[in-house]
């Protein structure tokens, strides 16, 4: 019942006439009822999947009739044979050099675009939405998009290799092993960027002005200025930006998915991949969820790294 | 160091010029006739008499694309209606009240970025076949709706916030009741917040591919997303249809980013993020 006390702003003398009378309990109700339909989303659409997906995970075998997923026998065998398999950490290896070889750029992308936008100029605020637009574009639209541009026989990435003499024939950059996992990167670079450039932007409009002038007074050319002014101001929310990105990219399916499936031989075949063709292509779904909570995992180990900065943010 | 203004606005829209290639590229393909479409070396600026609406035509005509964006636009509506009126009436109860909902808000915030819908869509199928909603173009809404609950009811929180109380004081002091005065007073003043978060709630159920790979089977049930990869799969691209229907599905996203772009840097720098 205490649990409602009245906002910390208010003056005391009438929150104590409040606690009082029959005022706490009806804001109470109030407070709670507010809150009830979200509760109910989170628990039957969040907290209940999780667990059914965690009491899934020690059903061994495969069915296709989830009937019958309930008289699968139960115990450990999903996890002994995920970790047996080898599959796993070379899934495991594709998904770290995804999501380092999207993020890393990404981030210094970001950077240097917000560097540039945090200049005066005319048409600063459409050359801005324009810049960020790639962050909206679903993954879907991404993916035929670069698989257009990267087409093996009428792309045009091809072509514009060939006539500045890079290439002498054009590749198929989605369906060769050795091509496969940038030309997967490139489009989550082109998705990604937009997120930090946004993030820093915002955090470099927060930089008071005075400390540039300070600086320069002291004798900061503008190289020493970003080192000692711009970049302490943007590092905590650039961090921020990092972790979640970087934790988006270990769940993304949509543009592997689409431009190459994991193909060819595997060769892009991440995580994320991986848990999703357990479960929808051979119907483990067990396995599938026990691989899907070992991921989950792995993002919290993330989000751990960043829990002092997150608190501040989120607590 | 100081360039002058104007060089810096030639330099950003070289490389805005160069960031949008993607897109530009897409809608020029749309837009020729499959001879220059398919040739190894394509013309970077489309010959002008050359343009034609006809990949648009025949992706109309030859694919179920009007039933792919009603569906699209029904789920998309449909979820953010949804999604925004529980995260609206969470915010205000977030951002007034001093309750056990604020100490776990921030948890679930948390764990919803951790989880990965390749997971989340598991025991979604398997409660959605028991249920009777899978292959149905309501579950597909209640998805979408769920998974953006958490993010939205936090950014509604940050709105909240930012409209002092007092106002609301007042108004009860008039005689307002509680509910009163966040229904007259504080959602009113929310406007912009409700629209910020609608157009973000859009732009990711309209991007949703997981769900609706998943839990729809029919074609009838397609949404766009799967429609356009379901191109992929044959065995000779149509690129220029393809490129088409992609185009078309950009319009409204290009239109609500371009409405929640100014938000976005603000709302940053307030404390909200977006990913």
């Amino acid at each position: 019942m205490p649990a409602v006390t009245t906002m910390p702003a208010l003056d005391p003398q009438e929150s104590a006439a409040r606690r009082r009378a029959w005022w706490p309990a009806r804001r109470t109700v109030l407070a709670y009822g507010l809150l009830a339909p979200a509760f109910a989303a989170v628990v039957f659409l969040i907290a209940y999947p999780l667990y059914l997906a965690l009491a899934v995970s020690f059903r061994e075998g495969r069915t296709m009739n989830l009937a019958r997923l309930d008289r699968l026998p139960v115990g450990w065998g999903n996890y002994a044979r995920v970790f047996d398999d080898p599959a796993l950490w070379s899934a495991f290896a594709r998904s770290a050099v995804y999501v380092g070889g999207a993020i890393v750029p990404a981030f210094v992308i970001g950077l240097l675009l917000a560097l540039l936008l945090n200049r005066v100029f005319p048409g600063r605020r459409w050359l801005r939405s324009v810049m960020m637009l790639p962050w909206a574009v679903p993954g879907v639209v991404v993916s035929i998009a670069f698989l257009w541009l990267f087409d093996g026989s009428y792309g045009v990435v091809n072509s514009l290799l060939r006539r500045v003499g890079v290439l002498d024939e054009g590749i198929a950059w989605f369906a060769r092993q050795d091509t496969a996992m940038l030309a997967v990167v490139v489009p989550t670079v082109w998705k990604a960027f937009p997120f930090f450039a946004l993030t820093a932007l915002a955090a470099m409009q927060a930089i008071p002005l005075a400390l540039y002038e300070a600086a320069r007074i002291d004798g900061a050319g503008a190289l020493a200025q970003h080192r000692y002014v711009t970049w302490p101001g943007i590092r905590g929310p650039m961090l921020l930006a990092l972790i979640l990105n970087a934790l988006w990219a270990l769940k993304e399916l949509d543009i592997v998915y689409v431009t190459t499936g994991g193909g060819p031989a595997g060769a892009t075949e991440t995580l994320a991949l991986r848990i999703y063709f357990e479960a929808f292509q051979y119907f483990r779904l067990g396995s599938a969820s026990a691989l899907g909570l070992m991921l989950m995992v792995l993002c919290a180990v993330l989000v751990l790294l960043a829990l002092p900065r997150l608190r501040q943010r989120f607590f | 160091m100081q360039r002058s203004p104007v060089g810096t606005t030639v330099l950003a829209t070289l490389i805005a010029a160069f960031i949008l290639f993607p897109v530009y590229w897409m809608v020029v393909t749309s837009l020729l006739p499959t001879d220059i479409v398919l040739s190894r070396d394509p013309p970077l600026l489309p010959p002008l008499s050359a343009i034609s609406l006809q990949a648009y035509a025949d992706v109309f005509e030859r694919k179920p694309l009007l039933t792919w964006l009603v569906n699209t636009l029904f789920v998309t509506l449909g979820s953010v209606a949804v999604a925004l009126v529980i995260s609206t009436l969470a915010g205000y109860s977030l951002s007034r009240f001093r309750t056990r909902g604020q100490q776990t808000a921030g948890f679930v915030l948390l764990l919803s970025k951790m989880l990965p819908p390749t997971l989340i869509v598991i025991p979604f199928f398997i409660m959605f076949t028991s249920f009777g909603l899978i292959d149905s173009l309501f579950g597909l809404m209640l998805a979408n709706a769920a998974v953006g609950v958490p993010f939205a009811s936090w950014l509604m929180k940050g709105f909240f916030d930012g409209i002092p109380y007092e106002l609301e004081q007042a108004a009860m002091i008039d005689g307002c009741s509680e509910l009163g005065a966040m229904r007259r007073i504080a959602v009113p003043l929310c406007r912009p917040g409700i629209a910020a978060s609608a157009v973000y709630l859009g732009i990711v159920a309209w991007a949703d591919f997981v769900f609706a790979r998943t839990l729809v089977s029919q074609p009838a049930n397609w949404v766009l997303t799967v429609g356009l990869q379901s191109f992929v799969g044959e065995h000779s691209v149509d690129w220029a249809m393809l490129m088409a229907a992609g185009s078309l599905s950009l319009i409204p996203v290009v239109i609500l980013f371009l409405l929640l772009e100014p938000f976005l840097v603000s709302g940053m720098t307030h404390g909200a993020v977006a990913n």
